[in-house]
């Protein structure tokens, strides 16, 4: 008996040392992010564009679930929370938090940028961190493909039948290459200066449908495409990953990227942004998934 | 009267010989001037591409020969559409606008500058015509008839190619254009000539298509080239209707990988399209001008 | 036909409020060469362009191979198919060659035949020295032979009537002379012709009429003897002293 209690003693204290050690492989690490972020506070104040505050950028207008109303600061919607919720692992307290309008297209233009960082759906490319410096990914993506009620494709999308129809997107985004790179279709895609044209297009029937990422796709469906509060649209479904995600964008060399990254760090460490994605995002994840 | 002597015949020699300043513009030593001053300018555009703050970035962003050559080529699997293929775009609108328009516009001219009753009507409607299309900006034709025959859905009509809605937009406008533009030249070929044709006996119709129009259009070749150039770049704004042609393709191009020298490669495509016309208009021109003058009227 | 190819009867034209013609006649026979002289803004230009319809008159007949030209039957184009007129400043066109320039009027307006057309054009041209030039462009040409070729022009048409207006007045001096020999071929050969110029030693050998003008008013006309002799006028003195 006594040898038996002797191994379960062993037993417990192995499992003791073994559970210290990993929870201490994890204290090391989160001790090692929380020395970074205290270090981060401090060097910040050196970084910001404006200083004393921390500069986010976005689009104009922005939609939900990213944004809500339109209105960045008022921390709805996944893209200002999680601004909020950097600025918070760095110090930076909310009413110090400011907001400005950056249209997509002059985001990356060479030259001084008018703000700390911009959040705006941007995906990650090696070519467009030539130009740019990206942090690391707050959110990884899916494409989906939004079409009327009434259309085909709502029915038909084999990999096949997928091909015959006539797609438009946004220029310059991720979803329009998925168009050219995984759909390809025998038509070629129409382009739009921006994703409300590629809209219009779809309401006046010019084209079949717009490949997007998940989350906006559903809040098109589901709210954006309507008349006379009918729903026109629906999501047909969603796309597996091709590792695909979205970075905030700092100009080239921003010494700022490494300290919101380790603030990204301690956030998915702490399982803070998952929950952000789960409050904001979650619904979205249960899309049918379909192969292109 | 008198006149004042020394107004009209001074005692004092005049000094003919030029100043230092004006000689050294003139002959071998002007050639030289020019020449330091053209490479003095060159360096300073050169140096400050390489020596401003920004030039790394500049340059990268404009100039980098990998990025033109994949925007020049295209990569469908990147989104990245081709400009060469999209410059095809370019080149079918505006030859085929060009001609309609020239057809078109002619046509319009003479309608209102016809002397013939039955055709007062017209006349009104060309006027009418001229003042709407030269009044509303290209881009919201482009808009109304890109959007709105489609949505008309009056069959082939509401069917046609993006681009083709391109060249019906700008055919409406630049008919306008060079409608007055044939018209001035009309309004200056010299009256000895009408005179002359009259003289024989040719009657209206016959004068205008032997002597008048002839004359008018070799006159009217330079602003006629003026307006083709700008139509040429026009054919861009077929892009906003959501077809790619050369300058949406350099724009995709930019949005896809943050680099814009796709711009700086259509830019240079769009010289090569019109600089060999203009040199061959210029001695088409030269050509012209000296017949005309030797017959002055 | 009639013996008076031209007849105009106390002729007035206004522009406006200006009156250049004040009660004009004359006439005008067959085979007959009429000068008419005056000082510039006299009115010649102004007759001459009423004869041949490129201007209506207020007031006043003429008269054109018997016809009445103020008839409302009247076809301008025909009238001016069959009265050729030359201008001071040639007017050729520019466009077009020698040849060509010569061809227009009678392939187009008189609708002949083409190679018969070349023909006589080619020989009009040879008969002024000019054919070698046939194919090039007016530019090419002297103000003399240009002339020649516009009077050559008018004749392909073989008007019955040629009006000249102040011909040799835009020429080089040295110039003038090839041009005047040519009307004065044509006027040895029976050409009717009406020719306001400023050669008063041409139309002193040519003219079987000169008119003077002097503001609009036909002040006097005579033979050239009676005219340059002995001026009845003190107005026509005093132009043919200035212009001696």
């Amino acid at each position: 008996m006594r040898s038996v209690r002797l191994a379960l003693a062993g037993v417990l204290g192995a499992s003791l040392l073994t559970g210290l050690s990993l929870t201490s492989g994890v204290t090391a690490q989160a001790a090692s992010t929380a020395i970074a972020l205290a270090k981060c506070k401090t060097t910040i104040a050196t970084q910001e564009h404006t200083k004393g505050k921390l500069t986010v950028a976005t689009d104009n207008p922005v939609y939900t679930p990213w944004f809500v109303n339109n209105t960045p600061s008022n921390a709805k919607g996944y893209e200002s929370a999680v601004a909020y919720a950097i600025a918070a692992q760095l110090g930076v307290s909310k009413k110090n938090v400011v907001w400005v309008k950056e249209p997509f297209d002059s985001s990356y233009t060479p030259g001084p940028k008018s703000f700390d960082f911009d959040i705006n759906e941007i995906s990650y490319t090696a070519a467009r961190a030539k130009a740019i410096t990206f942090s690391t990914s707050y959110y990884d993506v899916q494409q989906s493909i939004v079409a009327l009620k009434t259309n085909a494709i709502v029915k038909k999308h084999t990999p096949q039948e997928l091909k015959s129809y006539q797609y438009g997107d946004q220029i310059g985004t991720t979803g329009l290459a998925y168009i050219n790179n995984n759909i390809k279709p025998t038509k070629p895609a129409r382009v739009y200066s921006t994703l409300d044209q590629a809209v219009l297009a779809l309401k006046l029937g010019q084209i079949d449908a717009i490949v997007i990422d998940t989350p906006t796709g559903q809040y098109m469906a589901s709210s954006q495409i309507v008349v006379k509060k009918k729903l026109l649209a629906t999501q047909v479904g969603q796309f597996p990953s091709v590792g695909e995600h979205y970075g905030l964008l700092f100009s080239k060399g921003n010494p700022l990227a490494s300290c919101v990254n380790v603030a990204l760090a301690a956030m998915k460490a702490n399982g803070s942004l998952a929950a952000l994605q789960q409050k904001w995002l979650g619904i979205y994840t249960s899309v049918p998934v379909i192969k292109p | 009267m008198s006149l004042d002597p020394d107004v009209i015949a001074s005692e004092e020699t005049p000094y003919l010989f030029a100043s230092k300043r004006s000689r050294l513009l003139v002959g071998r030593r002007g050639v030289v001037a020019s020449t330091i001053s053209t490479l003095v300018i060159l360096g300073i555009i050169i140096a400050v591409l390489f020596a401003a703050p920004g030039g790394a970035t500049f340059r990268y962003y404009f100039f980098d020969p990998h990025s033109m050559w994949v925007s020049w080529v295209g990569n469908p699997k990147l989104g990245i559409e081709a400009i060469r293929s999209g410059l095809l775009t370019n080149i079918w609108m505006f030859l085929v606008s060009e001609v309609l328009v020239l057809f078109i516009g002619l046509a319009l001219a003479w309608t209102r500058m016809s002397h013939s009753p039955v055709l007062l009507p017209f006349r009104i409607l060309v006027t009418a015509y001229t003042d709407i299309f030269r009044g509303i900006p290209l881009l919201l034709v482009v808009f109304i008839v890109g959007y709105g025959l489609p949505s008309l859905q009056f069959g082939f009509v509401s069917k046609l190619s993006l681009a083709t809605y391109g060249v019906i937009a700008l055919t409406l406008t630049y008919s306008a254009y060079v409608a007055e533009v044939f018209r001035a030249g009309i309004l200056s070929v010299p009256n000895g000539q009408l005179l002359a044709a009259r003289s024989l006996g040719l009657t209206h119709a016959s004068t205008m298509r032997r002597v008048t129009l002839p004359q008018a259009i070799r006159t009217v070749i330079p602003p006629l080239l003026n307006d083709f150039i700008s139509l040429q770049k026009d054919t861009a704004l077929v892009s906003t209707l959501g077809a790619v042609e050369a300058t949406r393709a350099a724009q995709i191009f930019e949005s896809t990988n943050f680099n814009g020298s796709g711009l700086v490669v259509a830019s240079l495509f769009f010289l090569a399209l019109t600089i060999p016309m203009t040199r061959f208009t210029d001695r088409l021109m030269a050509r012209d001008r000296a017949r005309r003058l030797a017959v002055a009227s | 036909m009639s013996d008076v190819v031209l007849e105009l009867d106390a002729v007035v034209k206004r522009f406006g409020e200006n009156v250049v013609l004040r009660g004009i006649s004359l006439q005008l026979h067959r085979h007959e060469v009429v000068c008419l002289i005056g000082a510039s803004g006299s009115g010649k230009s102004t007759l001459l362009r009423c004869a041949n319809l490129l201007e209506t008159i207020d007031d006043g007949t003429i008269t054109l191979f018997g016809q009445s030209l103020m008839d409302p039957r009247i076809d301008p184009d025909l009238v001016r198919r069959h009265v050729g007129m030359v201008f001071q400043s040639f007017n050729l066109f520019p466009h077009l060659s020698v040849l060509d320039n010569v061809m227009l009027g009678p392939v187009r307006a008189q609708k002949r035949k083409g190679p018969e057309v070349r023909e006589e054009a080619l020989s009009l041209l040879a008969r002024i020295g000019l054919r070698d030039r046939a194919d090039e462009y007016p530019d090419r040409l002297s103000g003399g032979q240009q002339q020649r070729v516009a009077i050559v022009r008018s004749l392909a048409m073989r008007p019955s009537l040629l009006l000249l207006d102040e011909v040799t007045s835009a020429l080089d001096p040295t110039l003038v002379g090839e041009v005047l020999d040519l009307l004065t071929d044509l006027a040895r050969h029976g050409t009717t012709m009406l020719i306001a110029t400023h050669e008063m030693n041409f139309a002193k050998d040519v003219a079987h009429q000169v008119v003077y003008l002097d503001k609009g008013v036909l002040v006097e006309k005579g033979t050239p003897e009676e005219m340059f002799s002995n001026p009845k006028h003190e107005s026509t003195r005093n132009f043919l002293e200035r212009v001696r």
